[in-house]
């Protein structure tokens, strides 16, 4: 339906005053970081690097380092757990498969923060103290990254045609040559987008790893928030900017690879 | 590929589920049993207790809380929907060869941690900031307007961060209206107006549900944007759960409050589906 008149116009109108009030936020915090004061001012007074040279130490890039590997091992745990979670949801009729379905989306539909103090108390009075620390971040980012992989590989498995299954299955191939040939194969860019999706998620959260994380094993997001207390500082920006281009790179990586935004698009259309 | 193997899907399934089982739902599980639970100095008893709720909801400073809790999470839920629904209409209908571009850059903002989005509303807003600077450089207040710490801030940040979804899930729903409804009333003679209110709008008035809900729900958890944009006048549940856990290591009040959100969190998700908002599925 083309509709190209006066209230398609005062829409568009709209949209890009909406498109402002979604990105300046942001652009302000980034310009924060180049002012040359000790302020967070914006529009920046004087222009100088040295806030980017405070957010270069040792201090800030310590729970950087510990935030991308703590996403990276949970994007892959959680996909270890959700591709035969996803398989068995999609591929078979058992009993409790609606309860299942309903627990893997669990933890995205129940606030993470929650989660987090339920799994403090239960680690706590389970003995289990000595889990404390990256065990017990790990455990709670794979449970909020479950759904996403979970998800994706359920979107790949059903678009993908099922009759080359059978065919290939009839054509004499055994069953694990088909889910080695055929089916992985198919799933991969799915799986892979699932994990990419978990890492970003576990990567921005801090909801999960506020009642979690410990002195010295901190993702950065808690170590922001935690130094917004003293005061909204100029490296503070520099610090989030930094935090902004880890999953952009990763974003433009991966578009390489395959089309994300086809992912995603294919995804919102499904609801 | 259906398999009639019984075993299968068990074997699939066995180390997710004990997972989930194990991490997730026997963790919820205690966290209901503590909030019945009393604390003694800052360790939790045997002793069974109805106090916690009791404290929360008899102190007029924890119920204004839990209420202004309710009040930031509806109104950030409206705002949402409100602002998402042209934008997610533009990108349903627009022609633009642009059109996937401005859908991500749309939800791009699901890259930044809320940390980083807030960050930037508080430049804006606070006393030495962007928005009193330029009303000064206008000539149109003499000494600066305090809008930090507020409750308004605080909807303005949310709403800021959960619009994404909000356009997530209006987009998918005026994407699964069939054109031809459209078309019809068009031939039919309805003015485009008309076409909107009586046709498009109704058929997508589940993903406006949705929408609103999921806000909702994301608002009352929130906790880096009421510390951040909040103070001590404005606490929620969010920020109450970490003094409470925190500072005041009162972990039977922690997990009521805790218990309270889920609670409200699943009423939220009932709500939705009875409106028709579509059940969440793998």
């Amino acid at each position: 339906m083309r509709t190209r008149n006066i209230p398609w116009a005062m829409l568009r109108g709209t949209v890009v005053l909406l498109y402002l009030f979604i990105l300046v936020p942001i652009v302000i915090t980034v310009s924060v970081s180049f002012n040359a004061v000790n302020q967070s001012k914006f529009p920046p007074l004087g222009f100088s690097l040295r806030w980017w040279a405070d957010a270069m130490s040792a201090r800030w890039l310590q729970p950087l380092a510990f935030s991308i590997e703590l996403g990276l091992v949970a994007a892959v745990l959680s996909m270890l757990l959700g591709m035969p979670l996803a398989f068995a949801l999609v591929r078979h009729r058992f009993p409790g498969r609606d309860a299942l379905t309903t627990l893997a989306l669990g933890p995205l539909a129940l606030p993470a923060l929650v989660t987090g103090i339920g799994l403090l108390q239960f680690i706590h009075a389970a003995g289990l103290g000595f889990l404390f620390g990256f065990p017990t971040l790990l455990i709670g980012h794979v449970l909020i990254c479950l759904p996403f992989s979970v998800r994706t590989t359920a979107i790949s498995l059903r678009a993908m045609p099922p009759n080359l299954e059978l065919a290939a299955l009839s054509l004499g191939a055994t069953p694990s040559t088909v889910l080695r040939e055929i089916t992985l194969p198919l799933v991969k860019s799915g799986v892979f987008a699932g994990g990419v999706f978990a890492f970003i998620h576990s990567f921005t959260d801090y909801s999960i790893s506020l009642f979690l994380s410990r002195p010295g094993t901190q993702p950065i997001t808690i170590t922001i928030l935690s130094f917004l207390e003293y005061g909204f500082a100029p490296t503070l920006a520099a610090v989030a900017a930094l935090t902004l281009v880890v999953p952009l790179v990763l974003i433009a990586i991966v578009q390489r690879v395959f089309r994300i935004g086809d992912f995603l698009y294919a995804e919102n259309a499904r609801g | 590929m259906i398999t009639t193997s019984r075993l299968r899907p068990l074997l699939l399934v066995a180390l997710p589920a004990a997972f989930l089982f194990i991490f997730f739902v026997l963790p919820n599980a205690f966290l209901l049993a503590a909030s019945f639970l009393k604390s003694d100095a800052q360790m939790l008893t045997d002793e069974r207790t109805l106090e916690n709720y009791g404290f929360l909801f008899g102190r007029p400073l924890y119920r204004a809380a839990l209420l202004r809790t309710f009040v930031i999470g509806g109104l950030v839920g409206a705002l949402v929907v409100v602002l998402a629904y042209p934008m997610a209409f533009f990108l349903a209908r627009t022609t633009s060869r642009w059109k996937g571009p401005l859908i991500a850059l749309a939800l791009a903002p699901l890259l930044a941690s809320v940390v980083v989005r807030t960050y930037g509303w508080w430049v804006l807003l606070n006393r030495e900031g962007a928005l009193n600077d330029l009303l000064r450089a206008l000539g149109l207040t003499t000494g600066p307007l305090v809008m930090l710490p507020s409750v308004g801030a605080i909807v303005v940040g949310l709403t800021h961060s959960l619009l994404p979804f909000g356009v997530l899930t209006i987009l998918s729903a005026l994407n699964g209206i069939n054109p031809n409804l459209e078309r019809a009333a068009l031939s039919l003679g309805a003015s485009r107006t008309r076409t909107f209110l009586n046709v498009t709008l109704p058929l997508s008035a589940g993903g406006v549900a949705g929408g609103f809900l999921l806000a909702f729900a994301l608002a009352i958890s929130a906790y880096a944007t009421p510390t951040i944009l909040g103070g001590p006048a404005t606490e929620t549940m969010a920020t109450l759960i970490y003094k409470f856990m925190v500072s005041l290591m009162d972990w039977s009040i922690g997990s009521a409050l805790g218990t309270i959100l889920i609670l409200s969190s699943m009423a939220l998700i009932a709500i939705g589906t009875m409106l028709g908002a579509r059940r969440a599925t793998v």
